[in-house]
């Protein structure tokens, strides 16, 4: 085998802009990943924890994919095969801790090119040191287009350890060729950088849902008779007799879902408590608990009709002629016995109220007069 | 996206590995398919030092023919050129495969008739997709259904295997006694230190034996198992029996032999029963 490339090129400099944003994007998802797996674990956001888990992997499938063609280019050529006389090695660890990494410089004398001298790094088997004394001459194989990656070759096939064994190399002059350098300390700094950023990001981005979980997981109890929590989304203040959920701006209780979400809230982490009253506004909502030892006619707050709510309240709008502009308001009690759910309406034309039963069925209407 | 929407996910996902591997591998384009395979025959063995690394195999030189080209190409062994070679003798034949066009991209394989079909991960994205199904099926449908799901394939492969290693072991202890044994000689005790991540330094040991069949065959080998004391067992003097139709098969141990096989029928009988009684117990609850 011969050397097509001759020696003396330098090995290109890895601090390129497309290092530095490989650097970039690795820190980052090192950074978002983990961030990820601990905000979605502790929001309880099944889509976040899955992020997290597959982000590594699809980056990771990247980077590999992108590396192919390289790998495959490399991998398609031949290495080439010279004697080389070992000038001096020093050993970078610990012998008793198996493999130890060597570092040589040696001079590499190709049969059709210039001797050069290199110097590269290869772990040795403690008991193939005396293999690999300086003055000693060995074999080596690197990729054409690559005369620094120098590695030796442990068994020589029995052509060349016989050219070994007569040959008399003498060091070259010149330059000692360093095999490839580590990345600079900028990609490590963009790579560090990226890492703090994203896992910043991914905290900020969830932090109003953290902030309120954590505030709204601490139940009340007779010795902190009030939580209140806020948060950008809505206010929540919870006592032993009353809890309360206020929405914030541009939000409404007849949007889907709000309000089991809020009945939700208030009842977290405590056990299940009978309501008297739960009384519903545009971005109020309010709940009066019963007292334990009261036998006043309660119902369990859960169990109400909340899909029918904003379905009732537009029927009063909209059927009982109070005009506009309106406010409204929900009520829910059964002091009459059965579950009542009262919406009384006013607007330019009058108040008006509906009421309907305990499964969300209009009963009766009081038109605006 | 609820619990059903991840299955869906995760099935398409490895539903289109395994097809993309399936249909690869019917068009004969896998790189297992598409790789060059060549007998190869060991032209020399030597010792391996005493001390050195057991990852590298025993040192030999092969030589093969590139079909394409018709070149010779003699070559050698280490611990990047494919399965570690564990038992040598000179005249050995051993597989070699390469790709297509890169006969110095070498590995040896010990399977000279086996022709892959590059089914590996097309199969194991199938098992992925069987896990995803039971693990549904058993947050669903009810836990017993774990049961069932990996019980009932647990017991059916262990059918098929349990009778077919006890009949194979059966073979092998009848092939080591068929004739008396031949002394052979500790050669060497190769060495490797691993550390962990805690710092805990761990030595293994191999053991290298050398010795000479009825018929004159100089064999070289590893000896894995049945030697007590391995780390010093550097020059110990052993007799050997050995396969003559394979003398890649020996031990140094008969007696070993026979308890290592009523150990194993003991396990795989033990694993078979355990997957029988789940799968009996996850039909009962269900």
């Amino acid at each position: 085998m011969t050397a097509t490339t001759g020696a003396g090129a330098a090995p290109p400099a890895r601090n390129t802009p497309l290092a530095l944003a490989r650097g970039l994007l690795t820190g980052g998802v090192i950074g978002a990943s983990p961030t990820m797996l601990v905000v979605g674990a502790v929001i309880e956001s099944v889509p976040l924890f899955v992020t997290g888990v597959a982000l590594p992997a699809i980056y990771g499938l990247l980077l590999f994919l992108s590396g192919a063609p390289g790998r495959a280019r490399e991998a398609a050529t031949a290495p080439c095969t010279a004697l080389a006389v070992i000038e001096s090695r020093e050993l970078l660890g610990d012998e008793a801790a198996g493999d130890v990494a060597v570092r040589f410089v040696s001079t590499v004398a190709p049969d059709t090119a210039p001797a050069y001298r290199v110097a590269f790094t290869q772990p040795v088997h403690p008991a193939d040191l005396p293999d690999h004394r300086p003055g000693g001459v060995v074999v080596v194989q690197y990729p054409p287009d690559r005369p620094w990656r120098v590695r030796i070759v442990k068994r020589p096939t029995p052509r060349w350890e016989e050219r070994a064994a007569g040959a008399h190399l003498d060091a070259a002059p010149g330059p000692v060729l360093e095999s490839e350098p580590d990345e600079t300390g900028a990609v490590g700094y963009v790579r560090l950088l990226a890492l703090l950023l994203a896992a910043a990001g991914v905290v900020l981005l969830f932090r109003a849902d953290l902030f309120d979980e954590g505030a709204t997981a601490q139940p009340p109890s007779p010795t902190r008779p009030s939580v209140s929590s806020s948060s950008s989304s809505s206010t929540t203040v919870v006592s032993a007799a009353s809890g309360t959920v206020t929405l914030g701006p541009h939000q409404s209780f007849l949007d889907k879902a709000a309000l089991r979400r809020a009945v939700a809230s208030l009842s977290t982490g405590t056990d299940a408590r009978a309501a008297l009253t739960v009384v519903v506004q545009d971005r109020l909502l309010s709940v009066v608990y019963a007292p334990t030892v009261s036998q006043a006619p309660a119902f369990d707050p859960d169990s109400l009709p909340y899909e029918r709510f904003p379905s009732l309240v537009g029927e009063a709008k909209r059927s009982l002629g109070v005009g506009a502009p309106q406010t409204w308001q929900l009520t829910v009690e059964r002091l009459t016995g059965s579950l009542t759910v009262r919406v009384g309406v006013t607007g330019a034309g009058g108040t008006a109220s509906l009421e309907a039963d305990g499964d969300g069925t209009v009963v009766r209407r009081t038109p605006a007069h | 996206m609820g619990l059903r929407g991840y299955l869906a996910l995760w099935c398409a996902l490895f539903g289109t590995v395994a097809l993309v591997g399936y249909v690869r591998s019917l068009a004969g384009v896998t790189a297992a398919q598409r790789a060059v395979r060549v007998p190869g025959r060991i032209e020399r063995v030597r010792e391996p030092r005493h001390g050195s690394s057991q990852r590298d195999g025993i040192p030999v030189v092969v030589s093969f023919q590139d079909p394409s080209t018709g070149e010779e190409f003699t070559v050698t062994n280490d611990r990047d050129h494919g399965e570690r070679i564990a038992v040598a003798w000179t005249g050995r034949d051993i597989g070699v495969h390469y790709p297509p066009g890169r006969p110095h991209a070498y590995r040896f394989t010990g399977d000279l008739e086996a022709a892959p079909r590059g089914l590996g991960w097309p199969n194991f994205a199938v098992f992925l997709i069987y896990v995803g199904l039971v693990v549904f099926a058993a947050i669903d449908r009810g836990w017993p259904w774990a049961l069932v799901g990996f019980g009932l394939p647990w017991t059916l492969s262990g059918l098929w295997y349990v009778p077919q290693n006890a009949r194979a072991v059966r073979r092998r202890i009848a092939a080591l006694t068929s004739q008396p044994p031949v002394p052979g000689r500790v050669v060497a005790v190769l060495t490797d230190t691993s550390t962990d991540s805690e710092g805990v330094t761990f030595l293994s040991h191999m053991p290298v034996i050398a010795f000479t069949t009825h018929t004159g065959t100089a064999v070289t080998a590893y000896c894995t198992e049945d030697l007590p004391d391995p780390a010093h067992s550097h020059g110990r003097d052993v007799m050997i029996h050995y396969d003559p139709d394979d003398p890649a098969l020996f031990t140094p141990d008969l007696a070993a032999q026979d308890r290592s096989r009523l150990f194993d029928l003991t396990c795989g009988t033990v694993a078979l029963l355990l997957g029988a009684a789940a799968t009996v117990a996850g039909v009962v609850l269900l």
